[in-house]
């Protein structure tokens, strides 16, 4: 059972090389040719997934050890071929787009194309471009350094800021230690209260008591 | 708006006659600086910044009456807040009084921030000598805090107004120092060439040819990187402009490197010395020859 798996598995694994090497090679060429190819490749890719699925039949068929080997490696080829698929629709589009730009820029580009006809306007248009690229150049050069600058300016404000949290950290742990301190200090007060509290109740009673025996021998006589 | 004058006049009237009554259990002082404190609020609502300033400098001298120095500080400071945009001398005045008051207590870092701003009104008012009083004092005290990049910004500041002033020696230290201290820093290493091209223009506008080619060795050692910069070629091409007395090969190292990035009006300033030094030395030598 496992040897007609192991076939399909060949014809894929050729397969899917082939179709590779055509889609990195498709990305070279332009217009009809690339068509051609990528409907190509496109056939090669529902065959690749005609083996896949014939593939995953086999592998349910057989022993379940067998059988949990063979579709961890079927998911690969799965994941292989969405990849395949993914790169040809990306260079499909690709092209749609090159196609519309280069039918947009064709219709301006082509008075250029024919008065660059002699060599002499060929060097001036190559020497223009030239001068072009090299005032480009110099000003991005510019903008780096400012760049560069804001940069640097930029480093010393997060300098500060470090240095600013750092001595904010430090006072909080003051302010911490400060708190504890007092945390402290408030209970002591409140326990100092309620032990004034109890004693001015207890000489509060002892009076009341002392009174009431006053009067009681006082009326007693 | 005239609502919150009105307001705050009331307030305060409220407060005054708190202060000349007699008030029960010795807190007249904490309402009249409530009362102060509601009046000098609608006053800055109402935008009208002396009669704040003048309300929160009566409420300082409450605070000073309870002995809380830390609140009268803190009006004072908000005091000198309200003059900044009316009467600076009066606002230099009343900070001048909060830093004291935080020095008192020991608050260091504030007191250096507000001798800071007291150096910023002073450089408004272009009083450069005083701004840089100020600016030495805060630096110090900054210093004593440990929070080294402000002092180093102050420190910058104060080089930038002595330069300006001629003080060229001072200037030149302060600079080496600043770039000698931002080399172990991580962050601060970029800043360094900057640091060292304008100890090196107050070298050149010194005018001592030898100390400028000693000091350009010097910071080539001190920082290996320099000697590939583009300020460090400005400052060769300028020394050997200066050494040679021509001021085409000066105007020129001056203009390339103007074009890349555009020089500060104080560089261009002090650059600008050394050129009618130079020129005074070109019409000197042609007188004699």
């Amino acid at each position: 059972m496992s040897e007609v798996f192991e076939s399909y598995e060949r014809q894929y694994c050729e397969l899917s090389a082939n179709l590779s090497k055509k889609t990195s090679s498709v990305s070279y060429l332009d217009g009809e040719q690339q068509k051609q190819k990528i409907s190509e490749v496109r056939g090669g890719l529902d065959e690749a997934e005609a083996l896949i699925r014939k593939m995953d039949l086999e592998a349910r068929g057989l022993q379940p050890n067998i059988k949990a080997v063979l579709l961890a490696k079927l998911r690969e080829y799965k994941s292989d071929l969405n990849n395949l698929k993914n790169e040809v629709k990306r260079i499909a589009s690709m092209n749609l787009n090159q196609a519309a730009r280069d039918e947009l820029l064709e219709a301006g580009m082509a008075d250029t194309l024919t008065a660059s006809a002699n060599q002499r306007d060929r060097l001036l248009m190559s020497t223009e471009r030239l001068n072009n690229s090299g005032n480009r150049i110099s000003e991005s050069r510019k903008v780096m350094l400012e760049t560069e600058e804001l940069g640097v300016s930029l480093l010393q404000d997060l300098h500060q800021q470090r240095q600013s949290l750092l001595h904010a950290n430090n006072t909080l742990h003051g302010v911490d230690d400060n708190i504890s301190r007092s945390k402290r200090v408030i209970t002591s007060i409140s326990r100092r209260m309620s032990r004034n509290k109890w004693i001015i109740g207890a000489i509060i009673s002892v009076l009341v008591l002392v009174i009431l025996l006053i009067l009681y021998f006082k009326l007693a006589k | 708006m005239s609502d919150h004058i009105a307001r705050g006049e009331d307030f305060e009237k409220k407060a005054e006659k708190k202060l000349s009554g007699w008030g029960l259990f010795g807190s007249k002082y904490e309402d009249a600086a409530d009362l102060f404190d509601k009046a000098a609020n609608s006053f800055k609502l109402a935008k009208s910044w002396d009669q704040a300033g003048a309300v929160y400098v009566k409420l300082a001298n409450c605070h000073l009456k309870l002995d809380s120095k830390h609140e009268a500080a803190n009006a004072f400071a908000d005091a000198a807040h309200c003059y900044k945009k009316s009467n600076i001398k009066e606002s230099i005045s009343c900070l001048e009084q909060s830093v004291n008051l935080f020095l008192d207590i020991g608050r260091l870092n504030m007191s250096a921030r507000y001798y800071k701003e007291i150096a910023e009104l002073y450089e408004q008012e272009q009083n450069l000598e005083q701004a840089i009083v100020y600016y030495e004092r805060a630096a110090d005290l900054f210093q004593s805090e440990e929070v080294t990049t402000s002092a180093n910004q102050c420190k910058q500041k104060v080089a930038q107004f002595a330069a300006q002033l001629e003080q060229y020696q001072k200037a030149i230290e302060i600079y080496e120092e600043i770039a000698r201290q931002s080399l172990n820093n991580n962050l601060l290493k970029y800043g360094v060439k900057g640091h060292l091209l304008n100890a090196g223009i107050c070298q050149l506008c010194k005018g001592d040819v030898v100390a400028i080619s000693n000091a350009l060795e010097k910071y080539q050692e001190l920082d290996p990187t320099f000697s590939g910069t583009r300020e460090y070629k400005l400052l060769r091409d300028l020394a050997a402009a200066v050494d040679e007395e021509d001021i085409a090969k000066f105007t020129d190292a001056v203009k390339e490197f103007d074009s890349m990035t555009q020089l500060d009006a104080w560089k261009t300033t002090l650059l600008l010395r050394v050129k009618e030094a130079l020129k005074a030395k070109e019409l000197e030598e042609d007188d004699l020859t």
